[in-house]
């Protein structure tokens, strides 16, 4: 029998990866979990009351976007609408050729993932680097991340040395070390000549108009010093409502993603340069980005647009410690990506649809996820919506015929009585035609099917007596 | 706002709009109290800046009582030329000298010429051990984060308790950044390395 | 810990006449399960109502997405149990089913009430012993060494703490703890059948972590977990052997002759 592309995918992976991804995951899942509740009392409260200052802002999003405008002009940013990726991308392009830009820097941007910024520029004649150390050495071998947080986490020092010293970058030896300095030296320079900084954002407060972001490496500090130009892609699912409600997210953000108490630099941008300060971008401009967004505030997934990419439930999530997030062919891995990707895709959620059913619907996910997002029930109206799609599900037994039995009780007391039925038996869980994959790799036990009914009967009989 | 984007506008803010106009309930916006993310356990101490000296040294940071002391580190690791604001000049040119060579101009073509460079800071915050720097405090971005040491400059009163006090207190500075030790990575197989893109040492004295 | 993925509805009724739920895997493979639910229900001073029409919770459907067949197969269990006696069930996954899953595929239904109203009454069975019928400790002695899997699908619920706290309080009874305690055993329903490399690896480590602690017995309050994790150790050789949690009790009730 055919099985699920994630399973295939899985069962090629190589034992490095393998053992590399699970390694991170399971160290990640612990940390997150000490920084939480040796912090807080109750990290639930806390992870429930981020989940609904998100809802009520999705719940609201019309009115917080047009406030979140007005704060942004007025601390002097220009305020662009892109559609699609297409359209984001041709934005950028325009404001790039404006300023006769030929050279970008760039901070880890999911959002810049969602519309392959970095191949667009380098198509179109403009340098681009990605400053994030991560996502710089994904560039440099063309490859993709494969984790939202830890993205080269399918690698390791032979492979990243090869790939430097291939891109021109020479190095000592393959300790982690030596590849952090030499990347270093080679980014300097790049971020004070280029002419414009592209970020994403992680919070962009409505009342304010402040863009938040996060980096560990200062990498977002230096594109925001060298630049004179920056330009924010924003996904309209970013705002939050008010200053305070980043109190909560910031406290959130760091324990859930690297068991941190928060990342190393906060940085709140708040317009272009003051008067008197003579690094920074005199200009600056953030797109909203809706690229399937508002596809999904439509539909019953819209819970998904709370996700503040903390990459705690792909840590946590069985499925992608042995699958690794290359399994999920798209830019957001893991459980929620296995949401996200397929609700985002549009009309080409067809090739997708295979994401929501690589979960055991174990919960895990939901209950690390620092906005409280219900994944598994997620995954469920996805499955659902693809059966009502009569999309095709390989490996996944039909259930018609089980419906048709559990609906006739005389019928199934027959079955449950009658080993030789065995065979023509939907049993719990574990329909027909999936028997050979079961038996494949685990026995079934005893069949005793109706004696519990006998003896509950034969009980009755004797108390009735 | 070109045509493709204010048209693009609309279209969002409708569909949004429509789509959320259709909910059977709206989620309210919660009450919540300001503290309701403090935590405790990073505020033990007996005062603000012993608890930020505490969080700030867990955070990899190096806490200098006095100038001297910082000059006797600037020594022994032997950073003999660094930047310094101008308007701490006076502080710190007689305290350093004549070892160690100040220069109150941020080149932008020899970024790596300064080992260190001292920038004042906009304030600290005492339950991450965290240092506040912005464009009104810091005469260039540059200087407080090329070279490899950074050494802010606070002056104890303006240390904030909790995360959410800083918040209340970002007014409308346009870049303001919260530090947190050294910039660090675990891309390469997970193992902690300091200084990537920003200072591999973050320093602070209160003056 | 608890989340809100899977909650249980506040004031769900109690008492001592009960309906029991005996789930299609104890009608096929788990008699002694059901068996011992009801014992150990009478021990309480239960009346336990069996209704006959009852086959399956509706889940296996679910779970794929075929929400369709699925809410067929609830309409008839709804029927079936329909009454105002707390429905009791011997598996957090089936319990949750009825509580949780139910509720949402009838979201958009005009009979979505009617499911609201039994999953509102359901309850699983460890939890009703300990938080409906309010106890807190169990007789007997059972000189035996035992891990518990807490099934995922009692996350968020009070069930796991439940377990815990009987376990806890058997003379003689030890629970050792076990490594990665919260991963999934990888079942999963028809995930078992369409991942099957994914969901053996999943049971391998977990096996691995169980033999680890070399327990008498492997205990749970869901038996497709012990169906999955047993079939799966058997086939590779090893043995592992499992019970619910339910069986434990009725051997302790039998240790201290309080069985009639």
């Amino acid at each position: 029998m055919k099985t699920q592309p994630i399973d295939q995918f899985a069962a090629h992976l190589s034992h490095e990866v393998h053992t590399s991804v699970r390694d991170s995951s399971v160290k990640r899942t612990a940390q997150r979990k000490d920084a939480l509740w040796k912090d807080f009392e109750d990290p639930n409260a806390l992870r429930r009351l981020a989940g609904q200052i998100k809802q009520h802002t999705l719940d609201h999003l019309d009115t917080y976007i047009e406030k979140a405008e007005s704060a942004l002009k007025a601390n002097g940013a220009q305020v662009h609408f892109a559609a699609d990726a297409e359209h984001a991308q041709k934005l950028i392009l325009e404001l790039l050729h404006k300023r006769n830009a030929t050279r970008v820097v760039k901070t880890k941007s999911m959002a810049t993932e969602e519309i392959h910024l970095g191949p667009f520029l380098e198509k179109n004649g403009v340098e681009s680097f990605e400053t994030d150390l991560g996502e710089f050495i994904v560039q440099i071998d063309n490859d993709h991340p494969s984790h939202i947080v830890t993205p080269i986490i399918h690698k390791n020092r032979k492979q990243i040395a090869r790939s430097f010293e291939k891109f021109g970058i020479p190095l000592p030896n393959d300790d982690p070390e030596s590849i952090t300095k030499a990347a270093r030296i080679f980014m300097r320079q790049k971020y004070l000549d280029a002419d414009v900084a592209i970020t994403g954002a992680n919070f962009l407060s409505a009342e304010s108009g402040k863009i938040v972001l996060v980096t560990n490496e200062g990498n977002a500090r230096f594109c925001l010093a060298g630049g004179s130009m920056h330009i924010a892609l924003v996904g309209i699912e970013k705002v939050v409502p008010k200053d305070r409600d980043l109190t909560v997210f910031l406290n959130l953000l760091a324990r859930s993603a690297t068991g941190q108490q928060l990342t190393v630099y906060t940085e709140f941008i708040g317009g272009p340069k003051g008067a008197t300060q003579p690094d920074g971008p005199q200009e600056m401009h953030v797109i909203f980005l809706d690229n399937g967004r508002t596809e999904v505030l439509e539909s019953d997934c819209r819970e998904i647009l709370r996700c503040i990419r903390c990459g705690a439930c792909l840590n946590v999530c069985p499925v992608y410690r042995q699958a690794s997030g290359h399994a999920y062919r798209s830019v957001y891995p893991g459980p929620l990506g296995a949401v996200l990707s397929p609700a985002l895709a549009g009309s080409h959620f067809a090739a997708l649809a295979d994401l929501p059913k690589a979960s055991s619907l174990c919960g895990a996910c939901n209950e690390v996820c620092p906005v409280d997002i219900p994944i598994p029930d997620l995954l469920l109206r996805l499955r659902n919506r693809a059966k009502e799609e009569r999309l095709p599900s390989p490996g996944t037994p039909p259930l018609g015929g089980w419906a048709l039995l559990a609906t006739r009780p005389f019928v199934w007391r027959m079955a449950m009585l009658s080993t030789q039925l065995l065979n023509l038996l939907p049993l719990h869980h574990l329909p027909l035609p999936g028997l050979k994959s079961w038996t494949d790799r685990r026995t079934l036990p005893e069949w005793r099917g109706g004696e519990f009914r006998k003896w509950m009967k034969a009980r009755k009989g004797k108390s009735n007596d | 706002m070109t045509d493709s984007s204010s048209d693009t506008r609309k279209a969002i803010l409708e569909r949004v709009r429509k789509s959320t106009s259709l909910l059977p309930e709206k989620t309210p916006y919660p009450d919540y109290p300001n503290d309701v993310a403090r935590s405790a356990p990073h505020l033990q101490e007996e005062n603000p800046l012993e608890n930020f000296r505490k969080n700030f040294e867990t955070a990899h940071g190096i806490f200098f009582d006095t100038v001297s002391k910082l000059k006797e580190y600037l020594l022994k690791e032997n950073f003999r030329v660094g930047f310094c604001d101008p308007a701490l000049l006076d502080i710190f040119h007689s305290a350093l000298a004549p070892e160690i060579e100040l220069t109150t101009t941020f080149d932008r073509s020899r970024i790596d010429v300064c080992a260190f460079g001292i920038t004042r800071a906009a304030g600290a915050i005492a339950e991450t051990g965290t240092i506040i720097l912005n464009d009104e405090t810091t005469c260039t971005r540059l200087g407080a984060l090329a070279p490899w040491v950074h050494v802010a400059i606070i002056s104890p009163k303006l240390i904030h308790e909790t995360i959410g006090d800083a918040i209340s207190a970002l007014g409308k500075d346009p870049n303001t950044i919260w530090a947190t030790g050294p910039s660090k990575t675990a891309d390469v197989e997970g193992i902690l390395i300091e200084g990537v893109h920003g200072p591999g040492v973050q320093a602070c004295l209160f003056i | 810990m608890s989340n809100s993925g899977l909650l249980t509805a506040q004031n769900r009724p109690t008492g001592k006449r009960v309906m029991m739920m005996a789930t299609c895997l104890c009608d096929a493979f788990f008699d002694d399960v059901a068996k011992a639910s009801v014992e150990v229900l009478e021990y309480l001073g239960c009346e336990v109502l069996f209704p006959e029409g009852q086959t399956c919770c509706g889940q296996p459907a679910f779970n794929s997405g075929d929400w369709d067949s699925s809410r067929k197969v609830v309409r008839h269990t709804e029927r079936v149990f329909s009454g105002a006696e707390p429905v009791i069930v011997p598996s957090g996954s089936c319990a949750a089913m009825l509580f949780h899953g139910a509720p949402l595929e009838f979201e958009k239904c005009s009979d979505a009430k009617k499911v609201d109203a039994l999953a509102n009454r359901t309850w699983e069975i460890i939890d009703f012993i300990v938080n409906g019928l309010g106890v807190k400790e169990w007789p007997g002695t059972l000189n035996e060494r035992v891990v518990f899997h807490e099934s995922c699908h009692s996350r968020g619920t009070k069930s796991g703490e439940a377990i815990r706290t009987l376990l806890g309080s058997i003379a003689g009874l030890k629970v050792s703890p076990i490594g990665e305690s919260e991963q999934c055993c990888g079942f999963g329903g028809t995930f078992s059948v369409s991942f099957p490399n994914i969901s053996t690896a999943m049971g391998d480590l977990k096996i691995e972590h169980v033999l680890e602690a070399n327990p008498d017995w492997l205990v749970s309050g869901d038996m497709s977990c012990m169906m999955h994790l047993r079939g799966l150790a058997e086939k590779e050789g090893r043995q592992l052997r499992v019970r619910h949690v339910i069986q434990i009790l009725r051997d302790a009730l039998a240790s201290a002759h309080l069985l009639p």
